[in-house]
C-alpha cells in the first residue's frame, strides 16, 4: 500500500500534490494509483520503436500533463524533456530518458506492491 | 464577498470538463465541482454532443488542446461557428506559451496552465469567465430586440449619437414606421402572427439599410425607428418594403405608415428628433384616404408649432381652473310636448376665454386634456360650478333647473366618482336628481360590463344618467335595453340631414 510518506522518500512534490486535490488526501493517492496503472510509457516507448513521432508525442504530452498535475516530480523530469524535443519531431535516441521514466516508475510500483 | 461567492449564491452553474486523460480530468473536476456541477467528456467529439444537447445549461467548457480524434483546436473552431454555442466561454487547458495566441483567435476566453495552478486560482478564473460572458451576454440581450432582431431603443439612441460623433457632415432622417391598427393584426390572426410580421418588418429594414449609412430598433409594440442618411424618394421607400411583407406574410392588409424628420437637426437631442418623426407619423390615421394603402408624412414646422400651442394649453390648465378662464354655459332644453315650449332642464357647456388666444374651442382643448389625462380635474370644476348654478336658480328664481354634465370615460374608472358627485351636490345642497350625468356611448363599448354597473351603481344614488351621442359608435339597439340610462341623446348625425334627405323615414 502506497503511503504519502513513501511519496515523499520517492521525491515527490505531495504537498503541492495534495493541495491541488484541494487537501484531500485520500484523492491524491487514488489519482496516483491509477497512474500507476496507466500504459503510457509503453505505448511511447512503442511509438518510438515504430519511428511514430506523432504517437510518441501524444503520449509523452499526456504523460507529462498527469506527472506534473500529481507532482511526480522524478517522472515529470525525462518525461518534460522528451515531450519538449518530440513537440518538434525530432528524431533522437530517447533511450536513455525512457529507461530513467521506466525505472522510477518501477520505483513507485515496488512501493505500491509492499 | 469574493467573486466567487457570488456566483455560488445564485444557482450552481455547470461546467464541462473536456480531457482525453482520465487523471487530469478528474483531477480538474474535483476541484470545480467544489463551486459547480461536472460534466466530463473524453474528446472532442463526445464533448460536442453534449454541449449541443445542454447547450442552455452550460456555463463554462475546460478544455484540453491535445486529444485524440477532434482535437481542441477543431472543437474550439466548430462552436465558434455555431451562433448559438458562441456564447459558451471557453477556457483552454496547456502547458504551451504558443498555442495561446492560435487559442485566442479561435475564441478562447482564458488559459490554466499544465500542471494545474492551486484550486483558489482555477476557480477564480472559472468564476470570472462565467461572470464576464453573462454580463455581456445580459448587455446583448438587452441590446437587441428578440422579435425584430433590431437593437432596442435606449441602445439604438446612443448609436444614433456616436454616429452623429463619427460622421458630422452626413445629413440624416429620423423615420418612424408603424403599422395601421396593428392591434385589429394581433387580435384577428393571433399575437404569434403580429410578432411573426414584426419580425419580417424587422428583416426588411435590416435589408434597407444594408448600402446605406443608418441603423433602427423596434421603440415598442409595433414602433420602429430609423435613422438613415437622407433619402429623397421615400414614397419608393415604403412601398418596397410594404410590398416585400405583403409577399411574405402573404396578406396585404398589413399598411404601413411613416413619419419623417428630414434633414433631422443635431442640436436636437436624439429623442426629440424622433419625438418629430412619431408625430409626424400619427395624424395619418386620422387624413387615411380610401385606395392609399401605404401612408407618408413629413414633420413639418407648422407641427412643430401646434404642438408648442398644445404644449402651452398643457401647462396652463391648473392656472386657467384657478383664474376662472374656463367660462359655463348653459344650454336651455324645452320639452316641446305641449302646447308651447316648457323650459325644463340645460345642458352645461364649457368655454376657454384664454387672455392670450382669447376664445378657445372645447374642439381643441377636450380631447388635448382628455389625451393627456386632465380631463378629470377640468370635468369637475364643471361639477361644481354647474352645482352653484343650480342653486343660484333656486335662490334667486325659486326654479328647480337640472344641468346636464359630461362624464368622461376616465372619470367611470375612477372608484370614488360617485361619491365625489354626492359630495358636490352636497356642497350646494341639491339632490342627485337635479344632476343629469352625460356619458357618452363610446365609454360603453370599451369595457361595457364594468361601465354598466359603475353607471349603474351612480344611478342607484339618485343621479339621472344620459346615453350622449347614441348613434357614433357600434351599440346597438338591444344594447340598450340593458343600459342604465335615464335619456338617449341621438348623435347628430342622425339628425342633421333630416330635412334634407327626403329619404329618411318621417320620425
Amino acid at each position: 500500500m502506497l503511503t504519502v510518506d513513501d511519496l515523499k522518500k520517492f521525491g515527490a512534490n505531495t504537498e503541492e500534490g495534495i493541495g491541488r486535490c484541494m487537501g484531500d488526501e485520500g484523492f491524491y493517492m487514488m489519482l496516483v494509483s491509477s497512474f500507476l496503472g496507466d500504459t503510457r510509457l509503453d505505448q511511447l516507448e512503442k511509438a518510438l520503436k515504430d519511428n511514430d513521432l506523432d504517437k510518441a508525442f501524444e503520449a509523452a504530452h499526456a504523460l507529462k500533463g498527469m506527472a506534473s498535475n500529481l507532482s511526480l516530480d522524478p517522472i515529470t523530469g525525462p518525461v518534460t524533456e522528451m515531450t519538449e524535443m518530440l513537440r518538434s519531431r525530432t528524431m533522437t535516441d530517447y533511450s536513455v530518458l525512457i529507461k530513467d521514466a521506466k525505472d522510477k516508475m518501477e520505483v513507485l510500483r515496488t512501493m505500491a506492491d509492499q | 464577498m469574493t467573486e466567487r461567492s457570488q456566483i455560488k449564491e445564485k444557482i450552481r452553474r455547470r461546467v464541462m470538463v473536456v480531457d482525453d486523460e482520465m487523471i487530469n480530468r478528474q483531477l480538474l473536476g474535483y476541484i470545480v465541482s467544489r463551486d459547480y456541477d461536472v460534466i466530463y467528456a473524453e474528446n472532442g467529439v463526445e464533448a460536442l454532443s453534449k454541449v449541443k444537447n445542454e447547450k442552455e445549461m452550460i456555463s463554462l467548457i475546460l478544455l484540453d488542446l491535445i486529444m485524440p480524434g477532434m482535437d481542441g483546436y477543431e472543437f474550439l473552431s466548430v462552436i465558434q461557428s455555431d451562433p448559438e454555442l458562441r456564447r459558451i466561454p471557453v477556457i483552454v487547458l496547456t502547458s504551451e506559451k504558443n498555442a495561446e495566441v492560435k487559442c485566442l483567435r479561435l475564441g478562447a476566453v482564458d488559459f490554466i496552465p499544465k500542471p494545474y495552478d492551486m484550486p483558489d486560482v482555477i476557480l477564480a478564473r472559472v468564476g470570472r469567465s462565467i461572470e464576464l460572458s453573462e454580463g455581456s451576454k445580459i448587455i446583448n440581450d438587452t441590446e437587441n430586440d428578440i422579435i425584430s432582431g433590431l437593437y432596442t431603443r435606449q441602445y439604438f439612441y446612443r448609436y444614433c449619437e456616436r454616429h452623429d460623433k463619427y460622421f458630422p457632415g452626413i445629413p440624416m432622417d429620423a423615420v418612424a414606421l408603424n403599422i395601421n391598427r396593428f392591434h385589429f393584426l394581433n387580435e384577428i390572426y393571433g399575437r404569434s402572427y403580429g410578432d411573426k410580421v414584426l419580425g419580417m418588418i424587422g428583416h426588411e429594414i435590416r435589408r434597407l439599410l444594408k448600402n446605406k449609412s443608418g441603423m433602427a430598433c423596434r421603440s415598442d409594440a409595433d414602433s420602429f425607428y430609423i435613422y438613415i442618411e437622407h433619402q429623397d424618394d421615400y414614397d419608393g421607400i415604403i412601398d418596397e418594403l410594404a410590398g416585400r411583407i405583403w409577399d411574405s406574410a402573404g396578406n396585404d392588409h398589413i399598411n404601413l405608415r411613416m413619419g419623417i424628420y428630414s434633414f433631422a437637426d443635431t442640436e436636437l437631442n436624439i429623442e426629440e428628433r424622433f419625438d418629430r418623426a412619431f408625430h409626424a407619423c400619427n395624424p395619418i390615421k386620422s387624413i387615411q384616404k380610401a385606395g392609399y394603402k401605404n401612408h407618408l408624412a413629413y414633420y413639418d414646422d407648422s407641427m412643430h408649432e401646434k404642438e408648442l400651442f398644445s404644449e402651452k394649453l398643457l401647462s396652463e390648465m391648473d392656472n386657467a381652473i384657478r383664474e376662472r378662464q374656463f367660462k359655463v354655459h348653459y344650454q336651455p332644453k324645452y320639452n316641446i310636448k305641449g302646447d308651447r315650449p316648457v323650459l325644463k332642464s340645460a345642458e352645461a357647456l364649457i368655454r376657454w376665454q384664454h387672455p392670450e388666444f382669447g376664445f378657445i374651442s372645447p374642439g381643441v382643448f377636450i380631447p388635448l386634456f382628455e389625451e393627456n389625462g386632465l380631463i378629470h380635474k377640468l370635468d369637475k370644476y364643471v361639477w361644481r360650478e354647474a352645482a352653484h348654478q343650480i342653486r343660484e336658480w333656486k335662490d334667486s328664481f325659486d326654479i328647480t333647473l337640472p344641468v346636464s354634465v359630461n362624464v368622461s370615460r376616465v372619470d367611470l374608472f375612477d372608484p370614488d366618482l360617485g361619491d365625489e358627485l354626492l359630495n358636490i351636490a352636497g356642497e350646494s345642497d341639491i339632490d342627485p336628481s337635479e344632476c343629469f350625468l352625460e356619458i357618452t356611448e363610446s365609454a360603453y363599448t370599451d369595457n361595457s360590463s364594468q361601465m354598466i354597473s359603475t353607471v349603474q351603481s351612480l344611478r342607484e344614488k339618485g343621479f339621472h344618467i344620459e346615453m350622449d351621442d347614441f348613434g357614433s359608435g357600434y351599440s346597438s339597439l338591444n344594447m340598450l335595453a340593458s343600459m342604465p340610462i335615464d335619456a338617449l341623446k341621438l348623435d347628430m348625425v342622425f339628425v342633421q340631414n333630416i330635412c334634407e334627405d327626403k329619404k329618411m323615414p318621417a320620425w
